[in-house]
Order: C-alpha cells, then sequence, then structure tokens
C-alpha cells in the first residue's frame, strides 16, 4: 500500500523528467519502470540524507542516461546486435518529439527545442530538462546532481549558449 | 533580420516556460506491479539458443565435422587388405572357420 502510494505521488514527476531526456512515450515509461523497482528494491539504503523527491530524481536522471546510452550503443552496433538475436527493432532516427504538455502554439518551437536540447552534453542536458520541464530551483537541480549552485549556474548558461548556436543553425 | 532571427531562437528557448507536465500513462501502477511480479516473459534458454549467432556456429560445426569425417573416410580407404586380414585372424583364433562346419556335416 505504501508502495502504490509512493508510485501514485511520484509517477508524473519520474515520467515527465524521463521523456524529456529519452524523448520517447514508451521509452520513457521503461525508464520509469526501473526507476520505481529500483527505489522498491532500495529504499532501505536510502538514509534521508536529502529528500525523498531529490533521491527519486536521481535514479530517474541516471536511469534515463543509461537508457540512452544503450540506445546509442545499439545504433553503432546495429549489425552486431542483429546478430545475436538482439535489437531486430528497425534502427532508423526518432521523429521529431512533441511533449505532451506542450501548448499548441508552441509545439513547432517547443520540437526544435527538444531536438537541439538530445545534441547537449549528458549534464547539461540534465539541469536543463529539471530546471525547465520540472521547474526544479536551482538548488534543487544542485541537490539533485551532487553538485554546488554556481556549478548549476554554469551549466545552465553553457546549455543555453550550446542551444542558441544550434538554433541558429536550425534557423538559417 | 537579424533582431527577427534572434527573437524567433528566443522563442524557441522559452516554448517551454508554460508547459505542463506529461502525465504518466493509464494503469502505469497496474503494468509496474505486473513487471515486479514477473509476469512479463522473459527469455528462456531455449530462445536463447535459437539466436542467429548460435544457429550459424552449430551450422558450421556440423560442416566440420561432416568434412573430417569424409577426409578420415578417404584415408582409411587404402588400407582394406590389412582390415581383412585382421578379420581373418580373429576368426582362426577363435576357430570361426567354415571348414569346421562342414566336417560336422559329412560325419552325418
Amino acid at each position: 500500500m505504501a508502495f502504490k502510494f509512493l508510485v501514485n505521488n511520484y509517477q508524473d514527476r519520474v515520467f515527465n523528467t524521463a521523456i524529456g531526456i529519452v524523448q520517447n512515450a514508451e521509452d520513457a515509461e521503461d525508464v520509469a519502470q526501473e526507476v520505481f523497482i529500483q527505489v522498491f528494491r532500495s529504499v532501505q539504503s536510502f538514509k534521508a540524507e536529502s529528500k525523498l523527491s531529490t533521491w527519486i530524481y536521481r535514479i530517474t536522471t541516471t536511469r534515463a542516461l543509461d537508457h540512452l546510452r544503450s540506445r546509442k550503443s545499439k545504433k553503432r552496433f546495429g549489425f552486431l546486435q542483429r546478430l545475436f538475436g538482439e535489437g531486430n527493432e528497425p534502427i532508423y532516427e526518432l521523429p521529431d518529439f512533441h511533449h505532451p504538455g506542450v501548448t499548441l502554439d508552441r509545439k513547432e518551437n517547443a520540437a526544435l527545442l527538444f531536438k537541439a536540447i538530445d545534441k547537449l552534453p549528458e549534464k547539461q542536458k540534465i539541469a536543463f530538462t529539471l530546471n525547465k520541464l520540472e521547474d526544479l530551483s536551482y538548488v534543487e537541480v544542485s541537490d539533485v546532481m551532487q553538485v554546488s549552485v554556481p556549478a548549476v549556474e554554469s551549466l545552465m548558461h553553457r546549455a543555453k549558449q550550446n542551444l542558441r548556436k544550434m538554433l541558429e543553425k536550425e534557423t538559417t | 533580420m537579424d533582431n527577427n532571427r534572434n527573437k524567433k531562437i528566443e522563442d524557441i528557448l522559452g516554448s517551454l516556460d508554460t508547459n505542463q507536465r506529461a502525465p504518466a500513462p493509464d494503469f502505469f501502477y497496474t503494468r509496474l506491479k505486473a513487471r515486479m511480479e514477473g509476469k512479463y516473459e522473459k527469455e528462456t534458454t531455449k530462445k536463447w539458443l535459437l539466436r542467429p549467432a548460435y544457429a550459424l556456429a552449430a551450422l558450421l560445426l556440423v560442416l566440420a565435422i561432416n568434412v573430417v569425417v569424409i577426409l578420415k573416410g578417404e584415408e582409411s580407404s587404402g588400407n582394406n587388405s590389412s582390415d581383412t586380414e585382421t578379420v581373418q585372424s580373429i576368426a582362426a583364433e577363435y576357430s570361426l572357420n567354415n571348414s569346421l562346419t562342414y566336417e560336422i556335416n559329412d560325419e552325418k
């Protein structure tokens, strides 16, 4: 019962964070399930040094990044993967990602932004996603990422710089 | 033009400012519970063996064995006379010659 309560309370936060990073609803659900399975298995080792939400966000971002890395290695070694019976799904570029929570008038712009976010380095991607999609403050982001607040400010600054550069190329 | 482009870029950067959270899919908890209870199909040992790489390896092994057997067969076809001699010596040792049988019949 307690676990069901926890899942109900956090499932939207976990799913929303995951979908912002993996940019695919099916993958995001997979990631979200893995997060709660890990939470279930390791809740006893949670020492309450941070808030429960911080801990869950941290697991979510870690799992989502693992998923991205696995997807990239499948692309790279697609032939070998198919020979060994894995990766039988066709390997193709994902279509433009449309986040379900974006208002209609901003959908096109948001799709361009997500395309650019996908190309950010991992830490910048995490910081930007947590701040923009989950509305976490820089202090909360620093707790999740276990870095200082100035480090988060620097990550956000560089993320925005990189995004601007990429969007300049897209909008020519 | 530059101003327009800058404005467009700022609009794009701000496109997530008013977004709402994407909710978890319906029945998320039900599917999670099912996965945790192991109701999702897991790969069995038999399926693992059917992977293309292992099937290919097994086929090559069978072909290799066939080639070895055929080659060994060609080698031993030149040794037929020594085999016949071996069989005859064994037959003599155990008195299995046909002539003995005929002698018994004659006596009758």
